[in-house]
């Protein structure tokens, strides 16, 4: 029944990759098609000119080998002109029609239109940050069909770039500025897919860990999934904030935090709270003790407050053994997502290593649609 | 052009006396203001930094075997460091110093029938200054090493916790002004030093190359001086001139960057290009097709070349005004490139081919540059570049140029000149089956690539998702084979040292100035300034089987082209 479901389904929604080539991914977006017809002349030429180099290569060394025991041919010709002007300016010709056709569409690439629907987009180190109009956010990037979207994109440390290799887009985030990319893609993401985002400028660590999905959904749906993403923190009552939020807010925390206590580009979460409540021999870089900084009358009264202190301005004290990485998410977290992170941190004994909670099995109601 | 003095037949009884064995001891080569032993010492030095490049090369392939960790102990911070050395040691220390400073060292002075470069004494400074550079490098390696990539990108390369960035800045700094000693000396010897009779026009292509080579190299190489010095007083001093978090522009820097940096690619190819002429003219024994296209075509590629920098840059968010002028003036480096390859094609026509391991090699540079050069246009247009930049197709692309074509140039011109350096012949049959080895395994490793690039498989990458193993495990594996062809090489020409048939002054039928003199060349290269003939002409030229080489025979003075005694007349 349920395998029949599934075939049914992606019947139905039809074949993700459809289109791929073994040079292209699937077109999936207006910008696609132009592109990948420009792709496919340049190809031509390519095929074109290699197989005839290489024909006459073969050719030639097939026909003018030296014979032994007899003096070199010397009829060959030294130069001629009309021919070697004739190759220079064919291949000028030939570029120049590309060049036309790459310019064009290259300006509707670099011009978003005036009604796109625009997404905030903020990446560092190593992670994305996408944020809609109504203040929802969210870690993978979620659009509307059949309009343009525009995505205004900044960076917060490093340079990073965005690339969505099946829409044919791609552009760099630089810090200090920002950036556009516009794309529209006019197909519903099959259930169970998504898109690839890749970040593709060189950003260290996590370099190649920082890619999330595209889904792609038609306007009604994505209006449903705006709203609820924009409400899901609200709706969950406080005491059952740090097992419904916790998890899913850790995700964007597991590139750098285990749980299991592995030491990963930051300290591992697993006994974190003992250790710095009431703690023995934790350390920071500057040389003072979790005691000496934790506790009343201290700089963090509270072991809360350090993990906020941590999470909003996470250079103040940095723990010894580690490099001053973390970016601040300060803006990205209300108060109400510190207080399920730090809920996660204190009932770590009932969650896996994965970040799964252990106790009830499925109570998380349905909040996003995906 | 250079040469074959008819009147006066060749010197070929093997002199004693050489530049090997004129004086002995390790200071006699330490100290030495030879060119030729300069020459050598740059290359032992350029070969073994391929092998260190190499290595890492095979490191970083072998990790990409698999998603995630392959080799156990290499975390992406770990191969993060790989790339990065591999890059640095094979743009820095191999390729651009391989063909001007090690060959172009050796062969140029000879070629111009004189004694020495213009000034020694640079010369040997230039040497050291390169040792130097490739120290600072093995101490950022001590120093906790670096993870910047060859391109050394801002800001994260003023931020990263990597120690030894400073350190190899440091080195590459040094070695770019290894790079233009070289550069201004070449200059110089030729202007300077170019014999009577050898006109501009009369050069052996080889030295028109170089010569370009020679300008950029002067003229580029200080800019990445004065960039590396900008990043090195920002990361040290905190003084804000590529981070914006302290009001500085991460894209300056990579305007100044591959201001340098674009025009280099043509310092590695140019000289490449020169050897290609040589070799396929003096192999397929037949004056060179269009003489002057070619050598006015590499002074259009130096030109070009630096004016086209921006076209790193088209999704940085440079203006689209600037990113559709370096698109246009990108596509006319095809010209000149064009010219070279169609007029190296009609060199075969009706020529006296030998496939011998040189001729391989510059058939192989011809169809790896062609694909090199072609999928540049994929680059070039602004459209599909959007998608292809910063993916393994940008990767393919350069390798194809600067491996597959500047450094397989170099190892062609490295066995044309072999006999000459050393004196002493390599075994012929391993050197034709390990060249048709690391031209399979280069396309098998390369080739993938471009399918993976396209498809969207961004560089830089230690993770990836699993649709791409397929072309990650068959590309490691051309890898493999291309190691083994180059371990292959190392071992027959190591063997000729030892055992290798003693080479004659003339091997190959060549009919520039170096091929004259004795084989090792005598210590002054020749005892009276050689006179200078049109070097592509071989009509004069037969194999003499009591000489196991070439000769000059004026009995076939007879049968000269009638084009050539058209032209030679005036």
């Amino acid at each position: 029944m349920n395998i029949a479901s599934t075939i049914i389904s992606n019947l139905l929604a039809g074949d993700p990759l459809e289109g791929r080539t073994i040079w292209l991914p699937p077109p999936d977006s207006n910008l696609a098609a132009n592109s990948d017809l420009m792709f496919w002349w340049i190809n031509a030429v390519c095929y074109f000119f290699f197989f005839g180099i290489l024909i006459a290569l073969v050719w030639l060394v097939a026909s003018y080998r030296m014979k032994k025991d007899r003096p070199f041919r010397t009829d060959g010709p030294l130069h001629h002109l009309p021919l070697e002007t004739t190759w220079a300016v064919v291949p000028l010709f030939i570029v120049i029609f590309i060049f036309y056709f790459g310019f064009r569409d290259y300006l509707n690439f670099m011009t978003p239109p005036k009604n796109s629907y625009e997404i905030s987009v903020t990446a560092q180190k190593w992670g994305w940050l996408f944020k809609y109009p109504n203040g929802a956010t969210s870690d993978d990037l979620y659009v509307p069909t059949g309009r343009p979207v525009k995505l205004s994109m900044r960076s917060t440390d490093v340079l990073h770039s965005c690339f969505i290799p099946d829409f044919r887009v791609k552009k760099d985030l630089v810090p200090g500025r920002y950036s556009y990319l516009w794309f529209q893609t006019d197909k519903v993401t099959p259930e169970g897919w998504g898109h690839n985002l890749f970040c593709s400028e060189y950003c260290g660590t996590g370099h190649s860990n920082m890619n999330r999905k595209v889904y792609a959904l038609a306007q009604p749906e994505f209006d449903d999934w705006l709203t609820a993403q924009s409400q899901w923190l609200d709706k969950i009552p406080d005491e059952e904030l740090y097992f419904r939020a916790g998890p899913k807010l850790y995700a964007r925390c597991q590139q750098c935090h285990s749980l299991d206590g592995t030491k990963g580009i930051g300290p591992s979460w697993k006994d974190l709270w003992p250790r710095i409540n009431g703690g023995e021999n934790g350390k920071f870089v500057d040389g003072t003790s979790y005691q000496s900084q934790i506790g009343a009358g201290k700089q963090y009264p509270t072991p809360e407050d350090y993990i906020r202190a941590s999470i909003l301005n996470p250079g103040e004290h940095v723990v010894s053994g580690y490099g001053n990485a973390m970016p601040s998410f300060k803006g990205q977290l209300n108060d109400k997502g510190i207080d399920a992170i730090i809920g996660f941190i204190k009932h770590m004994d009932e969650f896996d290593t994965k970040g799964k909670y252990l106790k009830e099995p499925a109570p998380l109601p349905k909040v996003s649609m995906k | 052009m250079t040469t074959i003095n008819l009147s006066q037949p060749l010197d070929t009884t093997v002199r004693p006396d050489n530049y090997l064995t004129h004086t002995s001891g390790f200071m006699s080569w330490a100290f030495t203001l030879d060119h030729k032993r300069i020459g050598v010492m740059y290359m032992v030095s350029v070969l073994l930094s391929f092998f260190v490049g190499g290595v890492f090369a095979l490191l970083v392939r072998t990790e990409l075997l698999t998603p995630g960790q392959t080799i156990p102990g290499v975390t992406a911070d770990v191969y993060n460091h790989f790339f990065t050395l591999h890059g640095a040691i094979m743009v820095f220390l191999v390729i651009i110093p391989s063909i001007p400073a090690a060959l172009g060292n050796f062969i140029m002075p000879i070629m111009l029938g004189a004694k020495d470069v213009a000034f020694p004494r640079l010369n040997l400074f230039s040497y050291y200054l390169w040792v130097f550079g490739a120290l600072f490098t093995v101490c950022s390696l001590l120093l906790g090493g670096f993870d910047t990539g060859w391109t050394f990108y801002t800001p994260y390369s003023t931020t990263t916790p990597a120690g030894g960035v400073i350190a190899a800045l440091t080195g590459v700094f040094i070695l770019g002004f290894s790079s233009i000693f070289t550069g201004l000396n070449f200059v110089v010897t030729v202007h300077k030093l170019r014999p009577p009779g050898m006109t501009w026009f009369r050069m052996p292509l080889f030295l028109w190359a170089i010569y370009a080579t020679a300008i950029i190299q002067v003229l580029a190489t200080p800019v990445l001086g004065i960039t590396l010095l900008l990043l090195i007083v920002e990361r040290a001093f905190n003084i804000g001139i590529f981070d914006p978090s302290m009001g500085g522009d991460p894209v300056l820097f990579q305007h100044f960057f591959w201001f340098y940096s674009h025009p280099a690619v043509y310092i590695m190819i140019l000289p490449a290009m020169g050897i290609i002429s040589e070799l396929i003219s003096v192999h397929a024994h037949r004056h060179i097709f269009g003489y002057k296209f070619i050598a006015l075509s590499s002074i259009a590629i130096a030109i070009f070349s630096f004016l086209v920098w921006g076209h790193h840059m088209f999704i940085s968010g440079q203006s689209p005004l600037l990113n559709t002028l370096f698109s246009l003036i990108s596509f006319s480096v095809a010209i000149p490139s064009a010219v070279k390859v169609f007029n190296w094609m009609s060199t075969l026509y009706k020529g006296n081919i030998v496939l011998n391991t040189p001729m391989l090699y510059a058939l192989s540079f011809l169809v790896l540059f062609t694909i090199g050069g072609l999928t540049g246009i994929h680059l070039a247009t602004l459209n599909t570049d959007v998608h292809l930049h910063d993916t393994y197709f940008v990767v393919e692309h350069f390798h194809y140029v600067m491996m597959g074509s500047a450094l397989i140039g170099m190892i062609g011109g490295l066995h044309h000149w072999w006999p000459k350096m050393t004196g002493r012949m390599y075994n012929e049959t391993l050197g034709r089956v390990a060249c048709v080895i690391v031209f399979i395994g280069f396309n098998v490793t390369f080739f993938t690539q471009f399918f993976l690039g396209s498809q969207g498989m961004p560089r830089r990458y230690y993770d990836y998702l699993p649709e791409y193993q397929i072309y990650h495990v068959i590309s490691t594996i051309g890898s493999y084979i291309m190691a083994l062809g180059f371990l292959l090489t190392a071992y027959y020409l190591m063997a000729s040292l030892f055992g290798g048939r003693r080479a004659p002054a003339n091997p190959w039928g060549g009919g520039s100035l170096e091929w004259q003199c004795s084989s090792p060349p005598p210590f002054d290269n020749f005892a009276k300034q050689p006179r200078v003939g049109d070097c592509y002409n071989f009509s004069a030229i037969r194999w003499d089987e009591k000489e196991q080489g070439y000769v000059v025979d004026p009995a076939l003075q007879a049968s000269v082209n009638p084009n050539l005694a058209a032209k030679n007349s005036h």
